[in-house]
């Protein structure tokens, strides 16, 4: 499964212009804004937070689907990565990754710790913007990088395709995702696994 | 490497492993490289997936994000890591150094002869787990994550926070601030000190659930981190407590408090 080389059928360079990597403002950017951030200059965060906010609350309410508790949320994330700046290691991956990290982390938690039924009510994806993610329609707007993910997306089995998303965009663990897609317990989380593999060899490691 | 755990990369990377999994994963990362060149990898792979979720926040956000950050300063650099141990170790004698803590009513320590209990017991369910690690972070960075140290675990303040009954209180005396996280429907409390000094040696911080008659129950051990602070989740239930508060104590706790709290929070 893993020994075919999904790389030669993508439309873009396995390089590493990576994924994370083309950001709305570039990597090596993200990571001066933090570096002044750090010192306390508001004017880079401000920056920092229009270069990066549709990424963050994008993926945010994703995750959370209520608006109202998405922004909480996502104000909470700037929040930390203020403090945490000078925290930030640029050794060990993007400015970028690093923001995004944060982000789904912190949705995560709250999802899971404010009463995981809520966001499956049916009122709250009503009351999201969102409609439900399809990797196999094409929105209209949809960014290059948006199509590239999208393609290479279409690189792993449906069983990794829905596993991943399932993780990383619906915020649920592994053994809910078992549960969701009817996999036998604790083969969720190596189809986690074999899909991000999968398209991390399609997309480049991002710097 | 065990492989069982190797194969929890793809999970931890995607944060779909529960607490109690995370936990031991990490503890695992701090030994394991390939397991942490690994997640690395995956966790900034699978944030090309926020490329198809994009959305505009509302305008009135970046003004509250703006505002908020105006008030908070923030930490240094890491400078070197002092990998202060957890202060797991039982400490029969302790000399009283009258060492100045926060406050000045809290010079009197009588440190001998307190008796030593096993405040980790108990750790029944998987929900301290969290707490735990975010602690072992806290103590000495000792668990690996992708910045220096780990700024989103999962906050004991935001999870208290998040039940829908949850209150706030908050005391400053002096430079030391304490805020309480408590919802009774949860059970749990949680605290945050900022301004904390270390513990002087030998001594550590404990937590108390204290009932309107005044007794104490121990609620765990806290640590102040190299910015003065200390944050975790209480341990045990608050049950009927009415107070939480802190006090200075021989290192591994005491059963009861044996100093004047530092301070004491109202849980009513």
């Amino acid at each position: 499964m893993m020994g075919d080389m999904p790389a030669a059928s993508s439309g873009a360079p396995a390089s590493g212009e990576a994924a994370a990597a083309v950001a709305p403002t570039s990597g090596a950017d993200l990571a001066d804004l933090l570096r002044r951030s750090a010192r306390g200059d508001e004017d880079a965060f401000a920056a920092l937070y229009d270069a990066t906010s549709r990424r963050l609350f994008g993926l945010v309410l994703r995750i959370v689907r209520d608006h109202a508790m998405s922004e909480e949320v996502t104000q909470e994330v700037y929040l930390d990565v203020w403090r945490h700046c000078a925290r930030f290691d640029p050794g060990r991956g993007s400015a970028l990754s690093w923001l995004m990290t944060i982000a789904h982390r912190t949705a995560v938690d709250r999802v899971r710790a404010s009463e995981a039924a809520r966001r499956r009510d049916d009122a709250h994806a009503a009351s999201s913007q969102e409609v439900e993610f399809d990797t196999t329609a094409e929105a209209a707007q949809s960014s290059l990088e948006a199509q590239r993910v999208r393609r290479a997306l279409t690189t792993l089995t449906d069983a990794q395709r829905s596993a991943v998303e399932l993780a990383y965009l619906g915020g649920y663990t592994h053994t809910e995702v078992a549960r969701l897609l009817d996999l036998p317990l604790g083969t969720a989380k190596t189809r986690i696994r074999d899909g991000l593999v999968r398209l991390r060899d399609t997309l480049g490691v991002p710097a | 490497m065990s492989p069982d755990l190797h194969h929890l990369s793809g999970a931890y990377a995607v944060d779909a492993l529960d607490e109690a999994e995370r936990a031991s994963f990490e503890q695992h990362l701090a030994v394991c490289a390939d397991c942490r060149a690994e997640v690395a990898e995956l966790t900034a792979t699978s944030h090309a997936l926020g490329a198809l979720t994009e959305a505009t926040p509302p305008p009135a956000l970046r003004a509250s994000v703006l505002s908020g950050i105006a008030r908070v300063r923030p930490l240094p650099p890491v400078t070197g890591d002092a990998g202060e141990p957890a202060p797991a170790d039982p400490v029969t004698s302790v000399p009283v150094t009258g060492e100045p803590v926060a406050t000045p009513d809290a010079g009197a320590t009588p440190g001998a002869g307190a008796d030593v209990v096993p405040l980790r017991r108990r750790r029944t369910v998987a929900w301290f787990a969290a707490a735990a690690a975010a602690a072992v972070i806290a103590a000495g960075g000792l668990v690996w994550s992708p910045w220096s140290d780990g700024p989103a675990q999962p906050s004991p303040m935001a999870q208290v926070a998040a039940a829908a009954d949850a209150m706030r209180v908050s005391s400053t005396k002096g430079s030391l601030t304490a805020e309480v996280a408590y919802s009774s429907q949860l059970g749990k409390a949680a605290i945050d000190l900022t301004g904390l000094p270390p513990a002087p040696a030998g001594k550590t911080y404990q937590l108390w659930y204290i009932g309107a008659d005044g007794s104490a129950r121990p609620a765990g051990l806290l640590t102040a981190d190299p910015d003065g602070r200390g944050t975790m989740m209480l341990e045990g239930v608050a049950g009927s407590a009415a107070n939480v508060g802190v006090t200075v104590e021989p290192a591994g706790g005491s059963a009861q408090p044996t100093t004047a709290p530092l301070v004491v929070l109202s849980l009513a």
